[in-house]
């Protein structure tokens, strides 16, 4: 899993990118899934989540130039620009940023991981069973149109949701 | 039940879950775990379109070092998920008319409308002081300001036991950087390392922890111990290391590094591999130091404050690894860091040979 696996040559990609910018989107790849699961789980919904993510990547192109390679990970620096991004968020809304401190201390990490895990398990399903979560849970269509849209039964497209629903269990079970 | 029963049961449940009429809690079907995870991932359209944002966003700041006139900034990428309500502006294909002054202001076309022959330079030195004079007046903030600027070398006048390169650094294997903050005090010997989480909040013998140094070092200081240089400034974190400090290093001192010191270096002390300043050591000296501006942003709220930058003076007198110890924000940093690149330092000097050195300078931002 690209997710959970350190990237061997990280650091070359973090070089190269410091050269020339337009290498980020490689790192932009890696890390995306894991930078908006940890937005995601805070946010309010999927477009707040889309929004505060969208800023973390302006931010962190922004400063790419003050990253230096300590060891540490990159997705270690991105939760960083992503908790002050979201702390600069619910200040704004009136939040209660301790909150933001309490909830990361609660096994957080560990939902991340599974959230990022999940959606990378997404692009792994054949491709029916994609095609139904894509448009069942993340276009939010009914089962009449996705049906339609398939060429196949309503009963059909719920057995395809729920043999979805049963493999991204049992991968996310086995890769956990 | 079978398999029909139970996809027609689970599409009910998910019918509801959609509609925010069940949520998936603990004892409801597992599959619904899933479903409640899989209703909050990104749009598909939003990641490519993001990435493309990075992907252009990048290349424009690569070519920021040879701008051309046909490129124009990019949009906040975040306005892709609220329906992408902007449009690029194609500077190559617009009308030269419409961007044109020839029309409007003859003189910036050459073409004289007194009786005297007019001086373009000067027509246009003076169109602009009024229009910045006009744009500050109307901004009702008509202030000058003056910047400060104070390099404080960290251990000028003491006298090292160690020699002064430094660093330190450890944590307890968490997903995120240390949080910012400020080291505890240096001693010649450390009994308890540094910690942001306390996993034991009731020692047995409560022992005030400490980084190995010459305790005459003074650092920042402030009642939340952390890594100066951090980015996380939110999420109570140790770091990233692994040995029982915190940081992202090795070892048991707080930072990068390795040892019980801080920062970026090896062992004792502070600081990454350079040396500081002890007896026998002349400091660097700043010999051009043109002042740094004020940031619009800053200017207009009144934000006023200090900078602290740290930096190594290399051996050649140049500011180099400039990096922000205290942040002032609204643009001031950037502003101070920009300034202090284009300082020239007398370099510090080991018996006579100059070496590289790191110290702190201060920039205080003050509008009167």
């Amino acid at each position: 899993m690209r997710a959970l696996e350190r990237e061997p040559d990280e650091r070359m990609l973090i070089e190269a990118a410091r050269q020339n910018r337009s290498h980020f989107a490689e790192l932009y790849e890696q890390n995306f899934h894991r930078v908006y699961a940890f937005i995601a789980r805070r946010a309010a919904n999927r477009e707040e989540a889309q929004d505060l993510t969208a800023e973390v990547f302006h931010q962190a192109l922004a400063s790419l130039e003050s990253f230096k390679w300590q060891g540490a990970p990159f997705i270690a620096w991105l939760y960083g620009i992503a908790a002050n991004v979201l702390a600069t968020h619910w200040h704004k809304t009136g939040r209660n940023v301790e909150q933001l401190n309490e909830d990361w201390g609660q096994g957080g990490s560990d939902e991340i991981e599974r959230r990022a895990m999940l959606a990378e398990l997404v692009d792994s399903l054949l491709p029916d069973q994609r095609t139904v979560i894509i448009r069942r849970f993340i276009e939010q269509r009914s089962i009449r149109e996705i049906a339609l849209e398939l060429g196949r039964s309503e009963g059909a497209v719920k057995q395809l949701q729920l043999r979805a629903l049963e493999n991204l269990r049992e991968k996310l079970g086995k890769r956990s | 039940m079978n398999r029909e029963a139970i996809a027609d049961e689970l599409d009910r449940q998910v019918e509801d879950l959609l509609h925010g009429t069940r949520t998936a809690g603990a004892g409801s079907n597992p599959l619904l775990a899933v479903a409640a995870e899989l209703q909050m991932l990104p749009d598909r359209e939003f990641m490519e379109s993001l990435k493309e944002v990075v992907i252009e966003e990048g290349a424009g700041n690569a070519e920021d070092l040879l701008p051309t006139p046909s490129r124009q900034r990019l949009p906040h990428p975040s306005r892709f998920s609220k329906g992408g309500d902007f449009q690029y502006v194609d500077t190559e294909h617009l009308d030269p008319s419409a961007t044109s002054l020839s029309g409007f202001v003859p003189l910036f076309a050459g073409k004289h409308s007194g009786l005297f022959p007019g001086d373009q330079r000067s027509f246009l030195v003076s169109f602009a002081s009024h229009a910045a004079l006009i744009a500050l007046i109307a901004s009702g903030i008509f202030v000058g300001h003056v910047t400060i600027v104070k390099p404080t070398f960290l251990t000028s006048e003491i006298t090292f036991p160690v020699a002064g390169h430094g660093g330190g650094g450890s944590g307890d294997r968490s997903a995120i950087q240390a949080t910012k903050g400020t080291p505890p005090k240096f001693s010649d010997q450390q009994v308890a390392p540094p910690v942001i989480v306390v996993h034991n909040d009731k020692p047995k013998l409560p022992v005030e922890s400490t980084v190995v140094g010459p305790p005459q070092i003074k650092l920042p200081e402030s009642n939340h111990i952390g890594d100066l240089v951090s980015t996380n400034i939110v999420i109570p974190s140790n770091g990233t290391g692994a040995s029982g400090g915190a940081g992202d290093g090795t070892g048991t001192g707080l930072g990068v590094g390795v040892g019980p010191g801080v920062g970026a270096g090896r062992d004792g002390g502070y600081g990454g591999d350079q040396y500081q300043p002890r007896v026998g050591i002349t400091a660097p000296r700043a010999v051009y130091d043109p002042e740094p501006e004020y940031s619009e942003e800053a200017r207009k709220v009144k934000h006023q404050g200090i900078v602290v930058l740290a930096l190594v003076v290399d051996a050649q007198g140049h500011a180099r690894d400039i990096r922000v110890a205290r942040s002032l924000g609204m643009g001031l940093d950037e502003k101070a860091i920009e300034a202090v690149k284009k300082w020239k330092f007398a370099p510090g000097t080991n018996n006579g040979v100059p070496v590289s050195m790191q110290v702190n300078v201060e920039v205080n931002f003050r509008l009167f």
